[in-house]
């Protein structure tokens, strides 16, 4: 049973770009996650890297280079195939090859028309051009893993995820991994098949937010079900999904937040006195 | 632990209660250390007859103990022996305080009480007789009534027996001064200074038999005690015993040998730290927890030695039933249920059990709510994200690098970096460069030091304790020429300074919680 949760609906393919490949993984897509095309209710779409990724298996390496290229494109494209699943920048190919970079320019475009080598975002320096082999996938260093689409991390998606995970702890009162992982399984919040070490990471996320706290069962009371010493989660403090933590002393006065606390001085320019941040704190 | 603020803030309260000249004292001995009279008229430039004066004063509200400490010489020369003045840091602040303390006692206690204890926090030591006179003076009823709140306020332990006047400190031995070098090298001058306050106070307290002993019929002489009305389980020949009796007989601020008697501080953060941990306990669990938690510190308080006792002797299960239903809220609780609070209690572990016993693990509450405090700070000052990466820092407990603090917190890969720096900059992180080979750019590794960090949290508090406290003094001024205008106006700087007084009040607590507890 899909959940009455509204979210943007967006395809999302780590390999392709062009609006023309993304369209044919679109429909591949659908047809592995059964999303319905009515549109009287709301569905969740979770569409996410793993899937996609293994819909899109690994194409066999060629055993030769088409005999179109050139020699000088042979040398580009033998460069950028040696550094496999991690690619490689335009700027650190014209370090290893000793070519103009006006020339690498021209022959990476011809790679890339003849479908020989493509285009990836590598997170780690998003706005240079990163090329890849065609034969390979991305790895997970340059792509940033199953929670980055397009060389950014999915916030929205992560969030999602976040809440549905707070709410099965929630429900379970006291959960282990394994249980987390069953309930989100079963109320098919996510199209895609999260993996443990996923929830982990999500979770984790959590008791960092400090909505859950990790403990370790005692086998006794709430946690009679549950192998001792395991680590299991609850919901933290009285408080709801998304409810601030207690706001302590010093974070409660201007002092508590203030960037410049260290220059301020009773006699300075910047003083309790003259203070701007008093001065609205104190506006009644 | 004294901090720069800290100074600055106990400086501008013995200000406000005592005038510049005294606070100048104060301040020289505070920066400085213990201090001869000699010196502290070099120091401070001012006259003999001046920094007299002030000292009296300092040592009246207990804010200054005067020692001596004897030097004996290195080739078997006679021993030196001079008097040094100490300021005693934990004190001054005691004197914010004041008002918490009376509210206390009237609610434990009663008004007779609180008005004894309002004498003594206002005249800092006073003999019986005085409380006496001055009862009587204010009219505020006659020996009987001042003698039995006297009785009720010391079995409480709200009030001791002041300390000795000059107790003789011995000469460190060669390993605290090896110690003492070695803390010097490494700038940490004022952790050794305060292990000095630690043991003037200590060695200038009565012993604890004394400290709370009334005499009934006639006050202690200078012999040592022979007064028969005294109940007391001093064994004759104790050292300290005699240390103090003798220093009985040199004390006081008359001729007449007579006892004073002071607030005892100690009683009342004692009281502050249980009543914060209820709180917390309060924050996180039902009404049901709180009960039990609060039978469990009422059953253990007696067998507590130290104000920061790290766990409470432990309990029975039913020890705890019984001590829950002594009280009208505990009364409808059943024993299964005392039992499920307790488990309740273990998570977080407010409460450990262990061989059927269950005792509470103070440090650990305490610590939780120090974490919360400067977390709140983090989150308000720097954004979630920051918040996010500080806990996993702090929580860990060893370095991160960059690209794992990003990975672990959902933060995109270049933003990390960013926020992690901010919170360096502002000494809430630790940072480390690993370089791994000559071209690679060096790995950065992030850590949490909780220990430094309470220091630069504390000092941060002092220095907004220290602003609000301008603040008022400004809005009190303000509000004197503002005394002909319009009643509106009025009512919204009473309104102004009712937010700062209390937001004072919560700060102040939060200092307990870092300083005191």
């Amino acid at each position: 049973m899909h959940h009455a949760i509204s979210f943007s609906y967006r395809m999302r393919c780590y390999s392709h770009h062009s609006c023309e490949d993304c369209e044919s993984e679109q429909q591949r897509y659908q047809r592995y996650s059964r999303i319905g095309t009515s549109s009287t209710f709301e569905e969740i779409v979770i569409s996410k890297g793993p899937a996609v990724k293994r819909m899109n298996a690994k194409r066999k390496r060629p055993d030769t280079i088409s005999d179109s290229v050139t020699e000088q494109e042979r040398i580009v494209h033998e460069v950028i195939r040696s550094k496999q699943d991690m690619g490689i920048s335009q700027q650190d190919m014209k370090r290893e090859i000793n070519l103009h970079s006006n020339l690498i320019a021209k022959c990476i475009k011809s790679l890339v028309s003849k479908n020989l080598i493509k285009e990836v975002k590598n997170i780690h320096s998003r706005r240079q051009k990163h090329y890849m082999s065609a034969e390979f996938e991305p790895s997970n260093e340059i792509t940033g893993g199953a929670w980055y689409v397009e060389g950014s991390l999915d916030k929205e998606y992560i969030n999602v995820l976040k809440e549905q995970c707070w709410r099965k702890i929630y429900g379970l009162k006291v959960a282990t991994l394994e249980g987390i992982a069953d309930a989100i399984k079963r109320s098919n919040v996510s199209q895609i098949e999260l993996s443990k070490q996923q929830v982990e990471e999500i979770v984790k996320a959590l008791v960092l937010d400090n909505e859950v706290m990790e403990v370790r069962s005692t086998g006794t009371g709430e946690f009679a079900s549950i192998p001792v010493g395991k680590a299991c989660y609850k919901c933290a403090g009285k408080r709801g999904y998304g409810g601030e933590p207690k706001l302590g002393a010093l974070a409660s006065i201007p002092c508590g937040v203030c960037p410049q606390i260290s220059r301020c001085t009773p006699d300075g320019i910047i003083s309790p006195i003259t203070c701007e941040y008093y001065k609205k704190w104190l506006e009644f | 632990m004294v901090t720069q603020y800290g100074i600055k803030y106990a400086v501008n309260l013995i200000t406000a209660h005592f005038g510049d000249l005294v606070a100048k004292v104060c301040e020289c001995l505070l920066r400085k250390g213990p201090l001869t009279l000699q010196a502290i008229v070099r120091s401070t430039e001012l006259t003999s007859s001046q920094v007299k004066n002030s000292l009296l004063v300092l040592i009246q509200h207990n804010c200054v103990q005067a020692f001596i400490l004897d030097q004996t010489g290195e080739h078997g020369d006679g021993a030196k022996q001079s008097t040094q003045y100490i300021a005693l840091f934990d004190n001054i602040i005691q004197r914010w305080r004041f008002p918490k303390f009376l509210t206390m006692v009237s609610k434990k206690l009663d008004k007779q009480c609180a008005e004894l204890l309002e004498g003594l926090l206002q005249h800092g030591r006073l003999s019986l007789k005085q409380m006496f006179d001055r009862a009587k003076s204010g009219q505020n009823g006659g020996d009987d009534v001042v003698q039995e709140a006297f009785v009720k306020l010391l079995n409480a332990h709200f009030i001791e027996r002041c300390p000795a006047s000059e107790p003789v400190l011995t000469n460190p031995t060669k390993e605290e001064e090896a110690a003492r070098k070695r803390a010097a090298k490494s700038g940490k001058i004022l952790e050794v200074q305060e292990t000095l306050e630690q043991r003037v106070v200590e060695a200038a307290m009565p012993t604890e038999a004394l400290r709370f002993l009334f005499a009934t019929e006639t006050e202690p002489t200078a012999d040592g005690g022979k007064d028969k009305s005294n109940s007391s389980s001093v064994t004759p020949g104790e050292k300290r015993k005699h240390d103090a009796l003798e220093s009985e007989a040199e004390c006081g601020a008359t001729d007449e040998q007579v006892v004073l008697w002071r607030a005892n501080f100690d009683e009342f953060i004692w009281c502050l730290r249980h009543k914060a941990c209820i709180e917390n306990v309060r924050a996180r669990f039902d009404d049901g927890a709180v009960i039990v938690f609060g039978a469990m510190l009422e059953a253990t308080r007696s067998a507590e030695k130290k104000v920061k006792t790290e766990n409470s002797v432990p309990l029975s299960l039913s020890s705890i039933y019984e001590e829950v239903i002594k009280s009208e809220e505990g009364r409808n609780i059943t024993f299964d249920r005392v039992r499920a609070s307790l488990v309740q209690l273990s998570c977080p572990p407010f409460v450990k059990a262990a061989n059927e016993s269950y005792s509470v693990d103070f440090k650990k509450i305490i610590e939780l709510a120090q974490n919360e405090e400067v977390e709140s700070i983090v989150l308000k000052r720097y954004g979630r994200d920051a918040y996010r990466m500080f806990r996993l820092l702090s929580n860990s407990g060893h370095l991160l690098e960059t690209d794992k603090v990003a990975d672990a917190t959902f933060v995109e890969k270049k933003e990390t970096p960013i926020i992690l720096y901010k919170l360096w900059k502002d000494d809430y992180l630790q940072l480390e460069k690993l370089q791994i080979g000559v071209k690679q750019i060096p790995f950065q590794l992030w850590k949490v030091n909780k220990n430094t960090l309470k220091v630069h949290v504390l000092d941060e508090m002092f220095h907004a304790a220290f602003n609000l406290s301008q603040r008022v003094a400004f809005e009190l001024e303000q509000e004197k020429e503002l005394s002909n205008v319009l009643q509106d106006k009025r009512v919204n700087r009473l309104r102004k300074r009712l937010l700062l007084e209390s937001s004072q009040m919560k700060l102040d607590d939060a200092i307990m919680l870092f300083h005191d507890f």
